[in-house]
């Protein structure tokens, strides 16, 4: 079983945590919780699986994942150049399970180095969840000519393939802080 | 004893109603003597038989109180088959043995209709008329002696209505109800003197109906018929309706109005012993089975007077309404699956919300919208829902959502109108209800779960996932026209404009009291929000999977000024955000039942299989809600029409406020689907597939671990990976064990259950910007391709514990 760090996560969740919002993992108890009463939020449970059997495309390129001569995965490709090629996230599959994502309001009027107080305000938490198990999730990341695959004088050069299979440990939670000019 | 008479009666009187009067002018009447020819026809019986043709017209028909009129124009009762004529009655009365008096009726295809309503000191303005139809046949027996006292009456009535309609007209358009049987059955009413007033008990009031149809006409020559008389083609219509019902009520009148020293004051209590209503669309129905509850309302006060901006209206101001209501089954569809149950309790009464009071009152006035033409009516409403639980149970699993409260105020204009555009506004064929600067919002205090006495917690946002914030308020205008006809024969067409302004929406939301008053909600706010979105040619069609929704075009632009985390006025924002969508021929489906048999956190289709996999076997029972979903996001083909997202940063202010357009963007533009390739040579790309989703709904147990030791927000203590196992006796009504046992996981707490599969053959965005205010737009990606996706999803939302 491999094990991925929850640094891994945090890379992920880079594009939400853009400026002007800052972020933060901490582990918040329950005892800290105690004294914040009747906030809102959710508890998330369940599982997800991209392409589990494949995609709605049938044609020369894609098709069932039974059928071995055709991609089965999800295609993400995009064009940083005008006129250029183009990057793709190519035979994107896998099933991930977690339990126990939470996602709530949180006042910070303390901690955090003495920043809290001077922050004295309200934060989105998302409360990690213990563990995220992760099922033969796959992709690959290659160069392509074409943005579509059945495209005429379509080329595609497979750089690296990517599999993830086991637990992810992800404890804590993330805050984000709005603290920028709006 | 034999007499006959035939009456020619157009009749006029003066009749003092309480405290206010009633007058009819002009007044004209006549009376015939039947021939020996007519009274061969008719056979000896004791009692009498009166064989009357009545017409009763009149210019105008007017009620005073407080020296303000309200008139209705060209009242009318004669025959339904032409606009002038008398209606054939046949009254039989007896004088039974116990000194009642019974009146046996029959009325032949009668028409009762006034043209216009009209209010003193309201020029060229009008409500427009009403007409009803009906042939009747029944009895009424009326005998000594109420409830109360002797001075009282009782009587007691059944009859048949068939042939009838019911019908709304203005400006020569109409909607009605068509082909309306009604049967009717009231014994042991009695009337008595209480108080001053008048108090009527009806212990009992049985019937059924049907409406053949809904029909809409929007030729002036039609009136009141099923077929245009132009074409000679059938009305188009909305659908039919059936039920019966089971009632018993009391009202109570007294004289005095609210404003001045007439008027009227109305008190009811009413119990449903049973209902039943069904919707009909080309023989698809929509049922509420089971209906049961009742209502109450108090110091219901009626008055000619004036509404809050001093407007001449009919006011209708409310002291109070209470209620609860059950439904016990909502079934749609050819099979008749149920989603489920609900129940609704509710208080309407003065309130007051942010610190603004609140009461209920609605002041009905003529002319509808300006641009309609003269007649229509004009609502200048204001409602207090000060408490309300809603709960939904299915397959034996409940949640409540508790606290929920509204308020608003502003006018809401009804009119009958045709597709045509009078002084640059455009109307569209049907029933449209306008609203203009309609300043409302509703809020949900929490969640419970079970019962109404189980603890109040968050959870709330489980809503978001039917499109429903958990608190919303809005200054509202716009207007929502309904359309006869669906996509195919009967159904709606809804072509719709609407515009929120000043907009506070919450994502996630904390109670409004927990308690110990009213206090200011936390959350996660969408504030400031401008929302734009208009609809054209959108059907609604209960077909024979459930209710279906295609939406023709629709365009929208949401505006969030801040995205704002805390107090919804003042908690720091994300900056500002906007979502523009452009969608042609998206579709959404409403179906009963929810996932059924689901392997949660696993793969598999059996329970061996799923649990093989890691996954939890779940049996989700028949009911829940399953809602399909198609999307087509089409190419831009403006800046109103088109897919796009703009974050906004770092805007410049003036005035304490942010000035949009002034900072730094990050913008998605032009967001569309495709099926991937011109396949059917038309030189543009398919766009038929869209992004299909399928999200089955159900409440459901699920189970939910302890992430850390100690006393958790409620105080109650448990260890990191206990369960949540809910304990009425409990003081928090829930706690944690290490390892439930089978009895205990049956009270594992309850929460929505999601199972939700999305597909799209190609998403593509057009380019992605970087705006800065002063450098301008700089491409940072030139184009994105998502191809070939399907995502499944097992989803469990619960509140935190």
């Amino acid at each position: 079983m491999r094990w991925i760090k929850p640094t891994f996560m945090a890379l992920g969740l880079a594009a939400f945590i853009a400026a002007p919002v800052s972020a933060e993992l901490d582990r918040l108890s329950d005892e800290d919780l105690s004294d914040v009463s009747g906030q809102g939020g959710i508890y998330l449970s369940g599982d997800i699986s991209i392409n589990e059997e494949g995609g709605p495309i049938d044609n020369s390129y894609f098709g069932r994942c039974d059928d071995g001569s055709k991609k089965c995965g999800a295609r993400f490709a995009n064009q940083l150049k005008e006129g250029g090629g183009w990057m793709v996230l190519d035979e994107i599959r896998g099933n991930f399970a977690f339990e126990g994502l939470t996602l709530r309001v949180r006042s910070v009027d303390s901690g955090f180095g003495g920043d809290g107080e001077e922050f004295n305000g309200d934060v989105l938490e998302v409360g990690l969840p213990n563990v995220v198990r992760y099922n033969d999730v796959r992709f690959k990341i290659a160069a392509s000519n074409q943005a579509r695959p059945t495209a005429p004088g379509f080329q595609q050069t497979d750089i690296f393939s990517v599999q993830m299979q086991g637990d992810v440990i992800m404890e804590g939670n993330m805050l984000v802080f709005p603290t920028g000019n709006p | 004893m034999m007499m006959g008479f035939r009456w020619r009666f157009i009749s006029g009187s003066i009749v003092t109603l309480v405290s206010g009067v009633w007058a009819v002018m002009p007044v004209y009447a006549d009376l015939q003597q039947l021939d020996d020819a007519d009274l061969a026809g008719i056979s000896g019986q004791s009692g009498i038989t009166i064989d009357l043709d009545l017409e009763v017209g009149a210019k105008q028909l007017s009620y005073f109180e407080d020296g303000n009129g309200i008139h209705l124009e060209d009242f009318r009762i004669g025959t339904a088959d032409a606009a002038q004529g008398a209606a054939g009655h046949v009254i039989k009365i007896d004088v039974e043995d116990d000194a009642s008096l019974n009146l046996d009726f029959l009325v032949d295809n009668r028409r009762i209709e006034f043209q216009n309503v009209t209010l003193d000191g309201v020029a060229g303005r009008g409500m427009g008329g009403m007409f009803f139809d009906h042939s009747l046949d029944g009895y009424l027996r009326i005998s000594s002696g109420g409830a109360i006292s002797s001075a009282g009456t009782t009587f007691d009535t059944a009859f048949e209505v068939t042939n009838g309609r019911l019908g709304y007209r203005t400006n020569g358009n109409e909607v009605f109800l068509d082909d309306i049987t009604m049967s009717v059955e009231a014994l042991g009413i009695t009337l008595d003197e209480v108080g001053g007033g008048l108090e009527f008990k009806v212990p009992r009031l049985t019937g059924s109906y049907e409406v053949g149809a809904i029909r809409y006409s929007n030729n002036p020559s039609n009136h009141g018929n099923s077929v245009d008389v132009d074409s000679g083609r059938l009305l188009p219509s909305y659908g039919s309706l059936s039920g019966d019902y089971d009632l018993s009520t009391q009202l109570n009148i007294v004289g005095g109005g609210r404003d001045g020293t007439e008027g009227f004051r109305l008190d009811n209590d009413t119990v449903i012993n049973s209902a039943n209503f069904i919707y009909s669309d080309d023989g698809n129905s929509l049922r509420f089975r089971d209906i049961t509850g009742g209502y109450r309302f108090n110091d219901l006060r009626v008055d000619v007077t004036q509404d809050w901006q001093g407007r001449q209206a009919l006011g209708l101001t409310l002291g109070s309404l209470e209620g609860d209501l059950a439904i016990g089954g909502i079934e749609m569809g050819s099979d008749g699956d149920s989603i489920g149950q609900v129940n609704l309790d509710f208080v309407f009464e003065d309130h007051v919300y942010n610190g603004q009071a609140y009461s209920n009152a609605l002041y009905l006035q003529g002319g509808g919208h300006a641009d309609a033409g003269p007649q229509g009516l004009r609502l200048a409403a204001e409602w207090s829902l000060r408490d309300a639980d809603l709960a939904y149970t299915e397959d034996g699993n409940r949640v409540i959502f508790s606290g929920f409260q509204s308020w608003g105020r502003g006018d809401v204009t009804v009119n009958v109108t045709r597709d045509e555009v009078i002084n640059g506004t455009e109307f569209f064929d049907g029933l449209r209800i306008g609203f203009e600067d309609l300043k409302a919002g509703y809020r949900i205090n929490g969640l419970r779960v079970g019962d109404e006495d189980a603890p109040l917690q968050g959870g709330t946002e489980l809503l978001l996932a039917l499109g429903f914030y958990p608190s919303y308020e809005f200054d509202l205008d716009g207007h929502v026209t309904l359309g006869p006809g669906g996509a195919e024969g009967e159904g709606l067409t809804i072509n719709s404009d609407i515009r929120i302004r000043n907009g506070k929406a919450a994502i996630i939301a904390g109670p409004y009291d927990e308690g110990n008053g009213e206090q200011a909600q936390k959350g996660l706010w969408i504030s400031e929000l401008d929302y734009d979105a208009h609809v054209r040619d959108m059907t609604v069609d209960v077909t024979e999977d459930g209710l279906a929704i295609i939406k023709g075009e629709a365009w929208s632009t949401m505006d969030v000024g801040n995205l704002r985390v805390g107090d919804k006025q003042s908690g720091k924002s994300f900056g500002r955000f906007v979502l523009q969508k452009y969608e042609t021929g998206s579709s959404m489906t409403i179906k009963p039942g929810g996932a059924g048999a689901v392997c949660a956190g696993g793969m598999g289709s059996d329970p061996a299989a799923c649990s093989g996999s890691g996954g939890v076997w779940e049996e989700r029972g028949d009911e829940g809600v399953t809602i399909a979903l198609k999307q087509i996001f089409a190419k831009a083909v403006s800046e109103r029409r088109k897919n796009a997202f703009t974050w906004e940063t770092n805007r410049r202010t003036s005035g304490g406020a942010s000035v949009n357009g002034t900072g730094t963007q990050l913008v998605l533009n032009d967001i569309y689907t495709s099926d991937g390739g011109d396949f059917d040579g038309d030189g543009v790309d398919d766009n038929t597939f869209g992004i299909q989703t399928e999200l089955s709904v159900d409440v459901y147990q699920t189970r939910v671990v302890k992430k850390s030791d100690g006393p958790d927000a409620q105080g109650v203590v448990g260890s990191r990976g206990d369960e949540k196992i809910m304990d009425a006796s409990a003081a928090a009504g829930y706690r944690y064990v290490s390892s439930p046992s089978e009895t205990q996981l049956k009270d594992r707490p309850l929460g929505f259950a999601v199972q939700a599969r999305s597909r799209f053959k190609e998403l593509s965005i057009g380019n992605i910007d970087l705006v800065h205010p002063v450098g301008g737009a700089q491409t940072a990606v030139y184009g994105v391709k998502m191809q070939n996706v399907d995502i499944k999803a097992n989803l469990t939302a619960t509140p935190i514990p």
